[in-house]
């Protein structure tokens, strides 16, 4: 996304905008004005002019902009909506949309038809009560506008300083009204160097009629600059109407000190030796100017008027340079390259898609009953089209991670230097593309990941070069996709984690019990538990608000999961692993008993016929490694069948592999994922329920959820066995 | 923003943590003059948990130094933050809200 | 650390522009589309800045900086209200309920940059 786009999406939605407007004039020609309708005219011109001055599109700005004064009154009932305004309006919405064409047409300095134009801006005027076009004021304020003010040279000495002077005393409602001092200083600063500055705190009253939301803070302020008055007087620009904001250039007028003295309310003799110390004045010219202020006391004439004269904003001369131009005829050759849709919009057809999937199976089905080639031949070739639309509608909802990615820079950037710690950021994968609805839940816990790696992660710069390491610490954002799942890596090479650190104050939290086997994998996991933190000192970036917890929770929520790889020493690696999609998925179909499930297809990775196996304490040897599986129907309880020749389906999570004993294989299916009612929202193992082409209920089994539990139960029997071993 | 309180009585230390800004004003200024109140004839303010500063948050400091020097009270601010160093900079308060003594440079 | 600013405005063009200013600024942006949009997410989160049109549909900008201000967690957080020519009697209404930011609609991106680094602490 770059200003190409946006300047395309302006353009596009000018044009949305232009025919509202249309179909709101022509409704009220129908059926009269009301409010809705005109306000719906009002915000159209409103709009189209806001975003064309983005891009000082100057030719639409002005011509809008008189329509939109023309609809003010209308719209506040000064001018009767009456039929030769309704024309004249629909009038200048086609003009409007001319100028957006010549937009698009990248030939927006060009007026398409500058008589028409004229003739419309003539009765348009007409209407406001402005006699001729040369006095429609425009409003294009443009940050070149500000020219250097020249000082006149006028009667009375001037003192000798080159600094500019400012004297500051902020309204006291300024911090109620969300406005900081301390910011307008900060961008004085960005415009020139405040060479000496004096807080008084004079103003402050007593500590019991104190009120703490108001401001009570002066400013006496000696500034170098090059930049001209009105830049200077332009950074108070939003308080200059409730504060007193004087500002002296450098040689200025010895009158306008003594005023100056004269109107604060600090004591003339305090106010005279901040004005000396800063430099604004010497001690002779302080002198001068008690001096002269004794004798002949200026009249209470508020100086923020005088100084703060600005210059008129020049009259725009309207362009009536008559320039004869062709009309483009590739106009349209800038046809819109994207349109907006609303989100709602798109999940609507995608739910559609779903319902297809499910037709399309059921056509399958039925095909395939009745054992009719040419009917089966022809659902094939649906499905395989049915199979493309679901792709091409999931993929309109991707959109690269970068959208995620593209804010690290800046937050590494910050949090470094919060920390005292020089890392470098390098992004990679910043194509890869996921779903929308997830790139916006992602961004929280990748925050959190990044912060921590950042604080507890990277060590400090004389820890690394004790370690030998460059000083430069590396954080790494990383993407990519992995069958049909999308992988986000946030690495550092930092001091990595520290096992028996972790286990330690796991047993201390009572996290886990002492004599509990755990892989190095399911200690590093620990750190996702509810209140566990390692680090001794809790920082203010990551021992604050969320834990590591939440950041499993969220990701959890998006049916991913986490896994953290890790070597003491030499950086951590914590891995997201998300399905691409939360809507559809290939699903391998299978039965126990009456009922019915469905594998993600890409988490199967074989099926064996298991009646020759050894199947005791639930291992099974698979080719002399072992491993671990559970019987469905033991975990939801589902009632015994004799003689039934069970398969296992091999299923792999992550590193980790487990069996899933089964009573028959179906073979591959598209499961649109329905959420899970509130009957099996508690059931574990479950992770949605999907609806065959026979109408029938399946449920989606959870297999990150299945593969550990497995683990879990195969470590604890393992270890139950060795105990026995030992005694 | 809360404040808190380390140390009792003689040599009294409190903390501020967070922000101190005009949305915790109100709250702070009542809590900070009641610390004043029960504290001894010293007390410490540890600024080193304060990562925003405001105006309003400038003001307390001064309404608090100045309210306890009129109590007779010695208060010192300490531990300063980097985010309270920086205002003290912009304004040229360090030597009225720096306590300089007590923030030898090696800290910082 | 952040910032993130709040930016209310029914056009998806203007907000998309700003937007992609206001982050190669280094500001973190979260948009909405009208005040009722904006009001769902003053939700706790804290903004440094809250930039508002006036005319908007389903709840204006000014309804919408008068239910902020109703809330603890916003009701000093700066605003800044975009403006046109026509909103003299809005803009009285605005400063009444504490608002005193305004740019002038329609403004070039340096301009609005400008007004918000005013406003916000670096």
């Amino acid at each position: 996304m770059d200003m190409e786009d946006a300047r395309d999406a302006l353009v596009q939605e000018a044009r949305e905008l232009l025919a509202a407007m249309e179909m709101a004039l022509m409704q009220i020609e129908a059926e009269g004005a009301s409010n809705e309708a005109i306000n719906a005219i009002f915000r159209a011109a409103h709009t189209i002019k806001g975003s064309a001055g983005l891009f000082a599109f100057e030719r639409i700005v002005s011509f809008t902009h008189i329509a939109e004064s023309v609809l003010d009154k209308v719209r506040n009932g000064s001018l009767p909506l009456d039929a030769n305004l309704l024309s004249l309006l629909l009038e200048c919405g086609d003009y409007i949309g001319e100028l957006v064409d010549a937009i698009a047409a990248r030939r927006e300095t060009e007026e398409p038809d500058p008589h028409r134009r004229g003739r419309l801006e003539v009765a348009l005027n007409a209407l406001l009560g402005v006699d001729s076009p040369a006095a429609a004021p425009l409003t294009v304020q443009s940050a070149s506008t500000g020219s250097a003010q020249i000082e006149v040279e006028g009667e009375g000495a001037s003192v000798s300083s080159d600094n500019w002077h400012l004297s500051l005393r902020f309204s006291p409602d300024v911090l109620r009204n969300g406005m900081d001092p301390l910011s307008f200083l900060r961008y004085l600063g960005t415009i020139g160097t405040i060479v000496h500055i004096v807080t008084l705190p004079d103003a402050l009253p007593d500590a019991l009629v104190m009120d703490p939301e108001a401001c009570y803070l002066g400013f006496e302020i000696d500034f170098v600059s090059s930049a001209d008055r009105q830049t200077i007087e332009g950074v108070f620009e939003f308080v200059r109407e409730d504060s007193e904001i004087r500002i002296l250039p450098p040689r200025g007028k010895i009158a306008e000190y003594i005023t100056l003295i004269h109107e604060l309310a600090e004591p003339a003799g305090r106010l005279g030796e901040i004005l000396v110390k800063g430099g604004a004045l010497t001690a002779t010219e302080l002198d001068t100017v008690l001096a002269q202020q004794a004798a002949e006391p200026v009249p209470a004439k508020p100086l923020g008027t005088l100084l703060v004269e600005q210059d008129k904003v020049p009259q725009a001369v309207v362009a009536a340079a008559l320039t004869k131009q062709k009309q483009g005829e590739e106009k349209r050759t800038q046809e819109q390259k994207f349109i907006k849709v609303e989100v709602s919009k798109l999940d609507a057809l995608i739910d559609l898609v779903g319902e297809l999937v499910i037709a399309g199976a059921a056509a399958n089905l039925v095909a395939h009953r009745e054992k009719h080639t040419r009917f089966e031949e022809a659902a094939r070739g649906i499905s395989t089209l049915v199979e493309q639309i679901r792709d091409a509608a999931l993929t309109l909802r991707m959109v690269p991670i970068g959208e995620v990615f593209q804010r690290f820079p800046r937050v590494v950037r910050d949090i470094s230097r919060e920390l005292g710690k020089e890392i470098q950021l390098l992004v990679t994968g910043a194509d890869t593309e996921l779903d929308k609805s997830m790139v916006e839940k992602l961004s929280d816990p990748l925050m959190h990941i990044v912060r921590n790696a950042m604080d507890h992660g990277i060590e400090s710069t004389e820890a690394r070069v004790m370690a030998g390491k460059p000083i430069e610490g590396t954080l790494r954002l990383n993407a990519y996709h992995e069958s049909g799942s999308i992988v986000i890596e946030v690495s550092d090479d930092g001091r990595g984690l520290d096992r028996d650190r972790i286990l330690g104050k796991a047993i201390e939290r009572g996290l886990v019990s002492p004599d509990q086997p755990l892989s190095e994998n399911e200690i590093f996991r620990l750190i996702f538990e509810p209140g566990f933190s390692t680090a001794e000192q809790v920082t203010n970036l990551s021992g604050r608000g969320v834990g590591m917890d939440v950041v499993k929770k969220n990701i959890e929520a998006l049916r991913g999961e986490v896994e953290i790889v890790s070597r003491l020493g030499q950086g951590t690696t914590v891995r997201i692993r998300l399905p691409l999609t939360l809507a559809i998925i290939d699903g391998f179909q299978v039965m126990v008993g009456d009922s019915q499930f469905v594998i993600p297809l890409e988490l199967v990775i074989e099926c064996i016929d298991i009646s020759s196996h050894d199947l005791r304490h639930n291992i099974l040897k698979l080719r002399g490694e072992p491993l671990p599986f559970v019987r469905l129907r033991e975990l939801f309880d589902l009632p015994d069948i004799e003689h039934v020749r069970e398969s296992l389906v091999v299923v792999q999570y992550g590193q980790q592999r487990a069996g899933l004993v089964v009573d028959k294989l179906l073979g591959e299916f598209q499961a649109v994922i329905k959420p899970l009612g509130l009957l099996f929202g508690g059931v574990k193992g479950i992770s949605g329920s999907t609806i065959l082409g026979d109408g029938r209920v399946a449920l989606i089994l959870d297999v990150p959820h299945l593969v550990q539990r497995t683990m879990r139960a195969s470590t604890a029997l393992l270890s139950h066995q060795h105990e026995k071993l030992n005694r | 923003m809360p404040l808190t309180t380390l140390a009792k009585g003689e040599g009294a230390q409190f903390r501020l943590d967070g922000e101190l800004t005009i949305f915790h004003a109100a709250s702070l200024k009542d809590a900070l003059i009641a610390a004043l109140g029960e504290g001894g004839p010293a007390l410490t303010i540890d600024l080193s948990g304060v990562d925003e500063l405001d105006t309003a948050g400038v003001q307390l400091l001064l309404l608090v130094k100045r309210e306890a020097a009129r109590l007779g009270r010695a208060l010192i601010y300490s531990g300063h933050s980097a985010a309270v160093i920086s205002v003290l900079e912009l304004l040229d308060l360090a030597g009225t809200l720096g306590d300089p003594l007590l923030i030898p440079n090696a800290s910082r | 650390m952040g910032k993130t600013i709040l930016i209310v405005d029914d056009s998806f063009s203007l907000r998309q522009t700003v937007g992609i200013a206001l982050k190669s600024a280094g500001y973190e942006v979260v948009e909405a589309s009208d005040g009722r949009d904006a009001l769902g997410k003053l939700d706790g989160r804290k903004y440094n800045l809250i930039i508002s049109d006036v005319n908007m549909p389903n709840m204006d900008g000014l309804s919408f900086v008068r239910a902020a201000k109703q809330l603890p967690n916003y009701k000093f957080t700066p605003i800044i209200m975009l403006t046109t020519e026509g909103d003299e009697t809005k803009k009285q209404e605005g400063k009444a309920a504490g608002v005193r930011a305004w740019v002038l609609k329609p403004f070039q991106p340096p301009v609005l940059l400008d007004a918000v680094a005013k406003l916000v602490l670096p």
